[in-house]
């Protein structure tokens, strides 16, 4: 057992099965964060003892710290995430209904980053010395800081507002008409991750291209797509996509603004609406879910890694 | 007593020359964060001092446009717009410093701890920790900690100390593993001094710079995060002006009168540049690579 972790893959494996279970400890605590008793604090003053007792094992705050942790472990596995206090249904199966939504714009969003991203960062690394870079830099030290609910607004200002291309808010299933209404949204979080990743994938560029084996390339006399993809492109991806897996936190985050501003109805809104109802189950569950899923997405980000530059392949 | 002054007595000029030189030193980047701060800092204290109009109270007709009584217009409940965005500039600013600086002392000491340990099991652990607490999409994390400590002002600086402080201690443990050989804490360990006092007063202060840089970065996004959070209405609420919730108040009103929104968001965006600029313009220098 201990001779198979020293394959790179599999203990980057290990690792993450590590950090998920870290992952459950944090979002078991987090109901430990409320000042009181939980159920009184949902029931008031006048509750009975009996909704009191009822509702503490509602929320698996019945019985020792120990159990609770145990009991809530051994839920999770089997896939219980409990029921959210609301609507009495399982946590699971409201995050099943909403994810769709949250993963459309998840998708749509990573699509729309590499088109623009690519181009520009190549754009931006073959012409740095000109206005372009120039243009490029402070355009996007302006968009990086500039907040996703305010450029949220003024895209909807000037895109569903002014020239009618987009709703102004609202979704409807269904593929292919679904990208009317998630082109703005993931536009919007683009506006801030596209800067930062072709501002990446510019700098490993100008770094590749100092090395020997480009050099060689071109005395080789490689020319055309094949020199600026094998020798120019591919082995600069490595950066970016590692940014990638590690932005993958922030397009989570984001999209719950976003969501919120566009009136999606995906897991975001689901998030705040428990936040505002003091659902602690559902925001419990859509708390550790999403930390599940970033952990996952970096490891694959990891493993695309290794596949594009041999020199970044896990150790 | 009396000797002293005379050498106490040019300190204030020397800070000055001294000032001047910190200046000569920026590069344009930075300069131009330098002057976007300082402009909106002294606005945030004029603006609402100057100003007649109180940034709560009704003062004249609701959803004017721009003019020359109202500089920036009025909002929906008659408000004078001009005084609640620098009154929401001064909160803003006050809660991010607030933000910032639990966490990098708390993380810097706990990375510290971390780094000068030499115990493998820990270390595991360790960065097992650190790994999980930053898997957590930042805003969800404190969204999370938001419901469970309750949505205020309260519950927002709460939020954001308990999910911040991780970065900085991966800082600081990286940083400080460089420093458990150096020669400077095997001197002080020779001399017998404790652990406590090699770790806060040897260690730490050079772990501390590398921290500051970062906490600019972070600034900028612990004012996102208060902007955003309130704006979701779960930070600091209405009536109380924050720039966030301007922006959730004035969207109702985003076809007729865009400005509502226009100036909070603009301001809030330059405050964030200005930090940038800054942030950016240092790491450069720091770096040598220009000037």
């Amino acid at each position: 057992m201990l001779r198979l972790l020293r394959h790179p893959v599999l203990r980057r494996l290990a690792q993450a099965f590590f950090v998920a279970f870290l992952l459950m400890v944090f979002a078991f605590l987090l109901i430990r964060l409320i000042p009181g008793d939980p159920a009184m604090i949902l029931l008031g003053d006048e509750a009975t003892e009996e909704d009191v007792l009822a509702y503490r094992k509602l929320l698996g705050i019945d019985g020792s710290i120990p159990s609770q942790f145990g009991r809530y472990v051994a839920n999770l596995v089997r896939g219980d995430f409990g029921v959210s206090i609301r609507s009495r249904e399982p946590v699971l199966s409201i995050v099943g209904k909403r994810l769709p939504v949250s993963l459309w714009l998840t998708v749509t969003t990573i699509v729309m980053t590499v088109g623009l991203a690519l181009p520009l960062g190549v754009a931006a690394a073959l012409y740095r010395r000109t206005w372009f870079g120039h243009a490029f830099q402070i355009g996007a030290s302006v968009m990086v800081a500039t907040p996703v609910f305010f450029s949220g607004l003024l895209l909807i200002l000037l895109f569903a507002v002014q020239v009618n291309l987009a709703p102004i808010a609202g979704y409807h299933a269904g593929f292919p008409a679904n990208l009317y209404y998630l082109w703005l949204p993931a536009l919007t979080i683009n506006f801030v991750l596209v800067p930062v990743l072709a501002r990446i994938l510019q700098s490993s560029i100008v770094e590749t291209s100092s090395e020997e084996f480009v050099e060689a390339a071109i005395i080789r006399g490689t020319q055309g797509w094949r020199f600026y993809w094998r020798y120019l492109l591919r082995p600069s991806l490595a950066p970016t996509i590692a940014a990638l897996g590690y932005f993958a936190a922030t397009v989570v985050s984001y999209a719950v603004i976003i969501e919120i501003i566009f009136n999606l109805p995906g897991l975001g809104m689901t998030l705040v609406d428990a936040v505002r109802n003091r659902d602690y189950p559902l925001v419990q569950g859509i708390v550790f879910l999403s930390g599940l899923l970033v952990v996952g997405l970096t490891f694959m980000a990891d493993l695309v890694n290794g596949w594009l530059d041999p020199r970044a392949k896990i150790r | 007593m009396t000797a002293g002054s005379p050498i106490i007595a040019p300190a204030g000029r020397l800070r000055r020359v001294e000032w001047r030189r910190h200046w000569r030193q920026l590069n344009a980047e930075s300069r131009w964060g330098v002057v976007i701060l300082a402009l909106i800092l002294v606005l945030s204290v004029s603006v609402p001092f100057l100003s007649p109009n109180d940034p709560y109270s009704f003062v004249d007709q609701p959803l004017q446009p721009p003019s020359a009584a109202f500089f920036f217009g009025t909002d929906h409940l008659g408000r004078d717009l001009l005084v609640r965005v620098f009154a929401a500039a001064r909160l803003d600013i006050a809660l991010a410093i607030l933000g910032v600086s639990v966490p990098i002392v708390i993380g810097t000491f706990i990375g510290t701890l971390a780094g000068t340990t030499r115990n493998r099991v820990a270390e595991t652990v360790w960065d097992g920790l650190v790994n999980a607490l930053t898997a957590f999409p930042e805003i969800i994390l404190v969204l999370g900690i938001v419901a469970m400590v309750g949505a205020d002002i309260r519950g927002l600086l709460i939020a954001i100390w308990i999910s911040r402080w991780a970065q900085y201690a991966r800082i600081a443990r990286a940083k400080s593993l460089a420093l458990r050989d150096a020669e400077f804490v095997q001197a002080a360990q020779v001399l017998g001094y404790s652990q406590l006092r090699i770790l806060v007063r040897h260690i730490m202060p050079n772990v501390f710079s590398e921290a500051l840089a970062y906490a600019l970065s972070d600034f900028i996004f612990i004012i996102v995060i208060i902007g955003g959070l309130s704006f979701l209405g779960l930070g600091v609420t209405p009536p109380t002006p924050e720039w966030g919730a301007m922006l959730a108040e004035g969207r109702l009103y985003l076809r007729t009168e865009p400005w509502l929104i226009l100036f909070p968001g603009f301001f809030l965006s330059l405050t964030a540049i200005g930090v940038a600029l800054l942030a950016r313009g240092l790491e450069r220098i720091s770096k040598g690579e220009d000037e």
